[in-house]
């Protein structure tokens, strides 16, 4: 069993996951420190580049057309085809560089490449985030312009190293204060900076950073399947359906609590004391999986006695397949 | 399924971005996937083999996400034909990209030109990487590689703790089988 397992297969141990994707969470937190501030919502736990797609996916791709989509900022539009058309020489006009820098600033992974990776507050980040949904107002200017400032310090260190999205959005929100309180004379240097070409092509390639973190984070989760697959095919033989309540109950502690004790109390003992017809229950279930507490239905007839079991397994399937038609 | 470029059509893009990011994070669906995936274990039984397993088990997950991403609906056409009518009317077109791999490159539309080749490529990769995401668009591309690394990493957590669950319960089993005959 302790082949090719370079994800802990054989381990059977959590520990090790947990500290190989170690670093993934830590990039997750971050991102979704930050993305609580721009959606105002509940923190989404365990959130993957879910939360960096949910802020990118609209503005990533306003960042990568040529012609200004119009839900990055309204400036954009007006300035686009000179801002990334010409990324060898920027037109000197300043609306176009502040559409431009605005749009930066919109994506935070490529506005804030480097800044040193302290924890954010939920206080900077809301009006950096709300500040590209401005249309062209100078409030917006210092802030992502700001940024360029010391991009090019880090800049060659943030290439090299491909897991810096988490720095990327903390420093988002250092750089955010600092530019609150600089006088607006060191604007105009800025400005230069983010549409350097320099500046210009290292922005795309944070995109390309990020892609690539995405698929490789994609396709260790896809071996991680196969290396399951492999262990359960190789348990398959030997199970024994009755002692699965642990794998069952877990995580269901706090829902479990809320649903009242009697579910708990019923799970084990249906499952342990009936695994045939624990096929017939479970799509009993499917059936009234509307909310949590719809449970409660399926697990009152329990009680009932054996007259549900005994619609064994010719009834289930065609259940199941109804089922499942509809959900669709 | 090109999404057209207004401000409303991205603030519900947004909306489904977080839906699809906290949906896979719920206990019920966690439950739901795991009971389903017991099913298609049972189901897998007969015919040993990994590859069947990885199969129920992917099965089971474009199942729990009942069809309203493409790379389920994907997955789910991939194994049985006849519900391809039943699934298209759930809305958006599938490609058969396992079976008939295609030649062509695929020219996803509205990310004309992201600005790098570097960046195209990467899109392109993971729209094979996502199942029948070959010809989306960037990002429509994007909403179903978030939809799916969520899903995935949910079917890791399960198929983790089912593994562990068995291999303990078939150790238990074997060494209360061994304690009982050696009293005998």
């Amino acid at each position: 069993m302790g082949s090719a397992g370079s994800y802990g297969v054989g381990t059977g141990n959590s520990g090790a996951y947990m500290t190989e994707i170690a670093e993934p969470v830590r990039f997750e937190d971050e991102i979704r420190s930050l993305i609580q501030a721009r959606f105002d919502a509940p923190p989404v736990s365990g959130g993957s580049f879910t939360a960096l797609l949910g802020l990118s996916a609209n503005q990533a791709v306003g960042l990568l057309h040529e012609p200004g989509a119009g839900e990055v900022s309204a400036s954009a539009a007006a300035s686009s085809p000179t801002g990334l058309g010409h990324p060898l020489g920027w037109s000197p006009t300043f609306p176009s560089n502040a559409g431009l820098a605005e749009r930066a600033g919109s994506f935070p992974v490529f506005a804030a490449v480097d800044s040193p990776a302290s924890s954010s507050d939920g206080g900077p980040s809301p009006p950096l985030k709300a500040e590209p949904s401005d249309s062209d107002s100078s409030p917006p200017l210092p802030v992502p312009i700001d940024k360029p400032r010391r991009r090019p310090a880090k800049r060659k260190d943030c290439e090299k190293q491909k897991a810096k999205g988490p720095a990327k959005k903390m420093k988002t929100a250092e750089e955010h204060t600092e530019g609150d309180q600089l006088p607006y004379v060191h604007v105009r240097a800025r400005r230069g900076q983010a549409t350097d070409s320099h500046s210009l092509a290292e922005r795309i390639t944070g995109t390309a950073l990020v892609l690539d973190e995405i698929i490789n984070h994609v396709q260790s989760l896809q071996r991680q399947v196969e290396f399951l697959s492999m262990r359960l095919a190789a348990v398959n033989p030997t199970i024994d359906f009755g002692g699965l309540d642990s794998f069952l109950m877990a995580e269901c502690g706090p829902l479990a609590a809320s649903n009242g004790r009697g579910e708990v109390a019923l799970d084990p003992v249906s499952w342990s004391s009936d695994p045939a017809p624990g096929t017939g229950l479970r799509t009993d279930l499917r059936p009234s999986q509307q909310s949590s507490t719809a449970w409660v239905y399926p697990y009152a007839l329990i009680n009932h006695g054996t007259s549900l079991f005994g619609y064994g397994a010719a009834n289930s399937v065609p259940l199941n397949s109804n089922q499942s038609k509809t959900d669709l | 399924m090109i999404s057209p470029s207004s401000s409303s059509a991205s603030s519900s893009r947004k909306k489904k971005m977080k839906r699809a990011e906290t949906k896979w994070r719920t206990a019920a669906q966690e439950r739901i996937y795991r009971r389903r995936l017991l099913e298609a274990l049972r189901a897998t039984a007969s015919r040993a083999g990994p590859r069947a397993v990885k199969e129920a088990a992917d099965s089971a997950l474009a199942l729990t996400a009942r069809g309203q991403s493409q790379w389920s609906r994907a997955i789910l056409l991939g194994r049985c034909r006849p519900r391809r009518k039943l699934l298209l009317k759930a809305g958006g077109k599938v490609r058969r990209g396992r079976r008939r791999p295609r030649p062509a490159a695929p020219v996803p539309v509205a990310a004309a030109a992201p600005a790098g080749k570097k960046v195209r490529d990467r899109l392109r990769v993971l729209g094979r990487l996502v199942p029948g995401c070959r010809q989306l668009s960037a990002p429509s591309l994007l909403e179903e590689a978030a939809d799916y690394v969520a899903a995935l990493e949910m079917q890791v957590k399960a198929m983790r703790a089912l593994a562990d669950a068995l291999s303990a319960a078939s150790l238990n089993a074997a060494a209360a089988g061994e304690a009982e005959s050696r009293v005998v």
